[in-house]
């Protein structure tokens, strides 16, 4: 069992706030992911669960225990770090049984574990190399097997991909799922890369400027969004926004209504979002939700500025009325740069903000 | 392209000067240490008729010649004991204080953290005549006149500030994650500084503790102030005795510069991988 509760966390670093008022329950043996921008306080919030940092307010309890004041080496957590922080002056086996031996494991039980942890991640021929003989790759799976060999309940991720090139780092996503479901420990994994979040986790943080944006699976993150940062910060492309009002059609026809487009907008809206949409709102509507074909009644009409065949999607740069924005369609289609193409945003999958405070004028799931 | 070649050669020209200019005095010196006392005076290179008994001479540590300087150069194995002694004494106190000290500044944000840097620097800045009174008295009053111990202090005044920079400069390019790793795997601050910072800083850790016992051994100011008898001399102040003496037998000085400067040659050479790693190199992990 390893339950990771952190509870109105706060860390300032002199006048930053680097993590602002922070509280979450992470579930036993879940993949959670805190996601966000550089210096969102990802990283931070990580360090304090792992007692590398202490937190300037707020308590840290794993299970019920309260380790806030606990340090690291008597918390049960193994760490996996974005320099993968080789002992560089160790072998890959003296790196691996680095831990075991500060816990005073018997040297027979340390050869048996090391050799297991080594089998698992596939690096069984390298336990005789130095650190800086290893390839990039190497080096994470020496990191991974350092972190699984103790049996730690909760294993602290720290964009452990980053560093590895494109390929290898889709190989490792699931890897990294693999281990996940076969050791059954918590996880809690830091990335600045939605997709990986994406791929990877069960529920995903979303972390801006050390707050809470929210906290829901990758679903809910990307299909109720809480908000513009949100929104556009996961998706690839990301969401595209239009500003607008929302207008009644009459009975229970609505529209949101925006510079050189009509939106339709099903379903009826609640009587809380009639009740704030009066003032100016943003349309948020995903690549994948712009339709590009001709129909009976277009939301508009808009101009190709770009063209990028992608193999199995073709994305266009259109325009609308000095807005760019991008729609993903079917490769096949004959647009080129400079034509004219009617536009339809699909009714049921646009978004509304608020203009001014960014914030999701539909039901959010939190 | 000849303007790359010009580049080249001028800059290899320049090389050869410097080294030149560093070398030259010094093969001369080794080249007359092999000569007979006539032939130094007579400026040639190549010692016609070469010999060591101006070498021997040193060793003889119980004969009773009466030769020109043979009493001073009598005292020579005890003057190495004693430089010995105080160097090493001199490298253990830079290490342990040095790398404290560095490991401090390069790690934990402090109040004056800064300003204190900056005084270990401006300390340096300080000439050794300025403080040569006020020292003296130091040492006279606290009865350490004429021993190992005086001369151990001061030259750890001037050497423990270059060491503290030097560290602190290495030990900033050690990756922090290196100990956060230690920390989780088990150990405690203090279990992650002597079980994984200070081995993986050892080339730094060799190149000060080199820079610091040369430093030592080649020192003579302080030496000669502090130290009286052939109890407390090192080298370079009894290779200055053969000046006292009436008449300089220019050969046998020789035989001895060349003596004081060979273990810091050996030295030098030994561990050059380590000091230029330690003053220029970098921790990756």
């Amino acid at each position: 069992m390893a339950k990771v509760v952190v509870e109105h966390l706060t860390k300032h670093f002199g006048d930053v706030v680097a993590v602002d008022d922070l509280t979450l329950e992470i579930v036993d043996r879940e993949f959670l992911t805190l996601l966000g921008p550089s210096g969102c306080g990802k990283t931070t919030t990580l360090n304090i669960i792992a007692g590398l940092e202490d937190p300037t307010n707020g308590r840290v309890f794993f299970d019920d225990d309260d380790v806030t004041n606990v340090p690291p080496e008597r918390r049960d957590i193994a760490m996996v770090f974005q320099t993968y922080a080789l002992y560089p002056h160790m072998r890959v086996y003296d790196n691996i049984a680095f831990g075991l031996r500060m816990r005073r494991t018997p040297a027979d039980e340390i050869e048996r574990l090391v050799g297991e942890a080594a089998k698992a991640m596939e690096i069984d021929h390298l336990l005789k190399r130095k650190p800086r003989e290893l390839s990039g790759g190497q080096r994470q799976r020496v990191a991974l097997a350092r972190a699984i060999v103790r049996n730690a309940h909760v294993f602290l991720l720290d964009e452990p991909l980053s560093n590895l090139d494109a390929k290898l780092r889709v190989t490792m996503r699931t890897e990294l799922k693999r281990l996940h479901a076969e050791l059954e420990k918590t996880f809690v994994y830091v990335t600045h890369d939605q997709a990986e979040s994406l791929i990877m986790s069960d529920r995903i943080v979303v972390l801006n400027e050390g707050k809470l944006q929210q906290l829901g699976t990758p679903e809910e993150i990307y299909n109720q969004p809480a908000n513009v940062f949100i929104a556009g910060f996961v998706g690839s492309p990301p969401m595209n926004f239009f500003d607008g009002q929302l207008q009644n059609g009459g009975g229970a026809h609505w529209l949101v209504k925006g510079e050189g487009y009509t939106c339709e907008f099903t379903p009826a809206p609640t009587q809380r979002l009639i009740a704030n949409a009066s003032a100016d709102l943003q349309l948020g509507v995903r690549p994948e939700d712009i339709e590009v074909l001709p129909s009976e009644s277009p939301t508009a009409q808009a101009t190709v500025v770009v063209r990028e065949p992608l193999g199995s999607d073709l994305f266009l740069t259109l325009e609308l009325e000095g807005v760019t924005f991008k729609a993903r369609t079917h490769p096949d289609a004959r647009m080129d740069r400079g034509d004219c193409v009617p536009i339809l945003f699909k009714s049921t999958k646009v978004h509304l903000f608020d203009k001014t405070t960014g914030v999701t004028l539909l039901e959010p799931k939190q | 392209m000849n303007r790359e070649i010009a580049k080249r050669i001028i800059l290899y020209a320049l090389v050869v000067l410097a080294t030149l200019y560093i070398v030259t005095p010094y093969m001369w010196v080794v080249m007359i240490s092999f000569m007979q006392e006539r032939e130094a005076t007579q400026l040639h290179w190549i010692p016609r008729e070469p010999t060591l008994e101006n070498y021997t001479m040193y060793f003889r540590v119980h004969g009773d010649s009466a030769e020109i300087g043979a009493a001073t150069a009598r005292q020579f194995p005890r003057a190495i004991a004693n430089s010995l002694i105080i160097g090493s004494s001199v490298m253990f106190i830079n290490l342990f204080f040095g790398s404290l000290a560095a490991y401090a500044l390069a790690r934990m944000n402090f109040g004056g953290n800064l300003a204190l840097l900056l005084f270990y620097l401006g300390s340096r800045s300080v000439p050794g005549v300025a403080i040569m009174i006020p020292m003296y008295l130091v040492m006279r009053s606290y009865g350490l006149l004429d021993t190992h111990i005086a001369v151990i202090l001061a030259h750890v005044t001037f050497t423990l500030p270059f060491t503290i920079w030097i560290l602190k400069g290495y030990f900033q390019t050690v990756p922090l994650d290196l100990e956060r790793a230690a920390r989780v795997d088990g150990c405690s601050r203090l279990g992650a500084l002597f079980r994984i910072f200070l081995p993986v800083t050892t080339p730094g850790m060799i190149a000060v503790g080199i820079f610091s016992f040369i430093s030592s051994w080649g020192e003579f100011f302080f030496a000669l102030l502090f130290t009286s008898t052939i109890s407390s001399k090192p080298v370079t102040v009894v290779a200055s005795d053969f000046a006292q003496e009436i008449q300089i037998d220019f050969t046998i000085i020789a035989a001895g510069g060349v003596l004081v400067v060979l273990l810091p040659i050996i030295l030098a050479f030994i561990f050059q991988r380590f000091i230029i790693h330690g003053i220029g190199g970098a921790v990756t992990g």
